[in-house]
């Protein structure tokens, strides 16, 4: 493969930036137009989620319940097992934490399709505080069964999420970004279920980035090829079920593992990919995420340098790993 | 005011005494909330006799009636019901609280028939309710949700989230009935948390309410078949019950909200749940 090619075409590519909330409010139109069954949970939060158009598109199938995240979640339950296929949208705080019980036993004991979405995850209202900056509950949910996580790593993604979600006929949470994404993927991209995406091959070591992260890591990847360092990146936009084969794939190529996550280290991506790694494959492996502790205040940018997120500085940790062997 | 018979009314209550039974029976296979599950069964017998339109042969049948006991722990009143209604065999009863039982001591919608949905920790079930009939409404149903609740688990926040929006959402199939026996696990709920005045507050939210004696068959029937009780909105009854009703020693008494029963007291209570169910009968002449 010529590599100097591959950057070229990536580079040209990563100058668009896609508003996930804008894409998926129009994919939740189609969705709702191809499948009478969807409906919209709102939280007085229709508009600053996805579900504005689909309101207007569909009054009738729109219903608000006010800021009342036990209820609404509650509703959707009832919904979904009268055969429905709610989609309930809000601030993850609100989306998970607060109407976590519901979501527990009324939704993922009784495996219904309820699509759960998170939105301004990780550092997007970071200048909220800690309240608003959920660092951690990609962890609390991958340890409910029946439970499948998704974070779209771009607006390719961001297009097909619902409509995956929509056929799962079980739990969707999708953890969603106010932060315009980098486009990753070609146009023909198919998100696939449970499927991980090797953005850039390599040999030297792996990345395995989710969400935000995707595009943050290749440009990483790119840096290091300057320090001849060729770094693997794999875009893990399935968080549960995690694509095992695709881990251990690369973690024998390369035998050096990286995670890269918005979120905290513990029990997120880095914990899945650790506990596969682990039973099939051990090798080397670093976290790069947040530590365990609420976030400061700051713009997202801030937030990014502060927790050595930037591209840069995911380059910097993942060549002093490297030379660490 | 009623439209039951003498017969029926005999007929009711010799089966809410045969489930009493049968409860107490199934006590020797594992811990029971003996008091709620008393104090709530004559509605229930009411309820799935009378009220709802249901078919114990085909439970998943579209245009049934939804029941949910969103006091889950109160589920030995629904499992006798349910089997004396011939959802499943008589035998399933005797396998309570057993390894992997399809009678657990929380109701399961996957193992059992009949169970809409599985209920256990409180506050639960009228956000459900609540999404089952907005579900009707959307497909132009005709079927009605009933949910039962406790006195105390009106505490709980997310009772009064549905019970707000059911009102603002005028959902007319929705139907809230409150077993208000006024006692919970550590006393009475008056002390602990006290929920009065209930009828007001649900009227306050734009439901329409109704208070009756939760153990009188006539008043029972008499709420249950005029709901609505107003066109677009929803109805709250609010059953003034006996914790326990015919155990006559265990009545309205907090201690027995889950008996901590000895092998030898199950014979002796079936033996008084039999004498109440005469003395019942022997009021109606």
């Amino acid at each position: 493969m010529d590599k100097s090619n591959l950057n070229n075409e990536k580079i040209e590519k990563n100058d668009i930036y896609d508003d996930a909330r804008k894409i998926m409010a129009e994919a939740l139109v189609d969705l709702g137009n191809k499948n009478k069954n969807i409906v919209y949970i709102s939280m007085d939060s229709s508009a600053g989620a996805c579900g504005g158009p689909f309101q207007k598109a569909f009054p009738e199938r729109h219903f608000e319940f006010g800021i009342a995240e036990q209820n609404g979640m509650g509703e959707a339950a009832g919904m979904a097992i009268s055969g429905k296929i709610p989609v309930i949208a809000a601030y993850v705080p609100f989306a998970t934490y607060r109407p976590f019980e519901q979501i527990r036993d009324d939704i993922c004991k009784t495996k219904l399709n309820v699509i759960i979405i998170g939105n301004n995850s990780g550092f997007s209202v970071s200048a909220l505080g800690p309240t608003h900056t959920i660092l951690e509950e990609v962890g609390i949910l991958r340890a409910l069964p029946n439970m499948t996580i998704i974070c779209p790593a771009d607006g390719v993604e961001y297009r097909q999420v619902l409509e995956v979600a929509a056929k799962i006929k079980s739990p969707t949470y999708i953890r969603v970004s106010r932060i315009k994404a980098k486009r990753v993927f070609d146009e023909d991209h198919e998100l696939i279920l449970g499927k991980a995406d090797v953005v850039k091959e390599g040999s030297d070591i792996t990345l395995i980035a989710v969400g935000t992260m995707v595009s943050k890591s290749l440009e990483a990847a790119y840096e290091l090829e300057k320090k001849a360092v060729n770094a693997e990146v794999i875009s893990m936009s399935t968080i549960k079920p995690l694509d095992e084969e695709a881990v251990i794939k690369s973690a024998k190529k390369t035998g050096k593992v990286v995670s890269v996550e918005e979120h905290s280290i513990y029990n997120g991506l880095g914990s899945a990919v650790a506990e596969v790694l682990v039973k099939n494959c051990p090798v080397k492996m670093k976290f790069i995420g947040t530590p365990d502790e609420y976030a400061p205040v700051g713009t997202y940018e801030e937030l990014l340098d502060y927790y050595s997120l930037t591209s840069q500085k995911i380059a910097d940790s993942v060549l002093n790993f490297y030379k660490s062997f | 005011m009623s439209d039951l018979t003498k017969n029926e009314i005999i007929q009711l209550t010799q089966r809410a005494y045969k489930c009493r039974e049968n409860i107490l029976k199934m006590m020797r296979f594992g811990e029971a909330h003996i008091g709620g599950a008393f104090s709530s069964l004559d509605i229930m017998t009411v309820l799935y006799n009378k009220i709802l339109n249901h078919d114990p042969k085909n439970p998943k049948w579209e245009d049934r009636d939804r029941f949910i006991l969103s006091a889950g722990h109160k589920c030995m009143a629904l499992y006798a019901t349910l089997e004396n209604q011939g959802y499943f065999k008589e035998e399933v009863l005797w396998t309570y609280n057993t390894f992997n039982t399809r009678v657990p001591m929380h109701p399961d919608e996957k193992v059992l028939p009949g169970i809409e949905f599985p209920t256990g920790s409180l506050g639960h079930g009228l956000p459900v309710g609540q999404g089952m009939a907005h579900a009707g409404k959307l497909d132009k149903k005709c079927y009605r949700v009933f949910v039962m609740l406790g006195d105390g688990e009106s505490a709980e926040g997310s009772v009064w989230e549905a019970v707000m929006s059911a009102g603002h959402h005028k959902l007319d199939n929705l139907v809230a009935i409150v077993d208000r026996n006024g006692l919970q696990v550590n006393g009475r709920t008056k002390d602990i948390m006290n929920s009065d005045p209930m009828a007001d507050k649900y009227k306050a939210f734009g439901w329409e309410a109704r208070t009756i004696n939760g153990h009188n068959l006539e008043e029972i029937y008499d709420a249950l078949s005029n709901v609505p009780f107003k066109p677009g909105k929803p109805s709250a009854i609010i059953a003034n019950t006996i914790k326990a009703k015919g155990l006559c020693f265990a009545e309205d008494k907090y201690e027995f909200h889950h008996w901590h029963f000895k092998d030898s007291e199950v014979d002796d209570a079936i033996t008084k749940v039999e004498e109440s169910c005469r003395e019942e009968l022997c009021k109606l002449g």
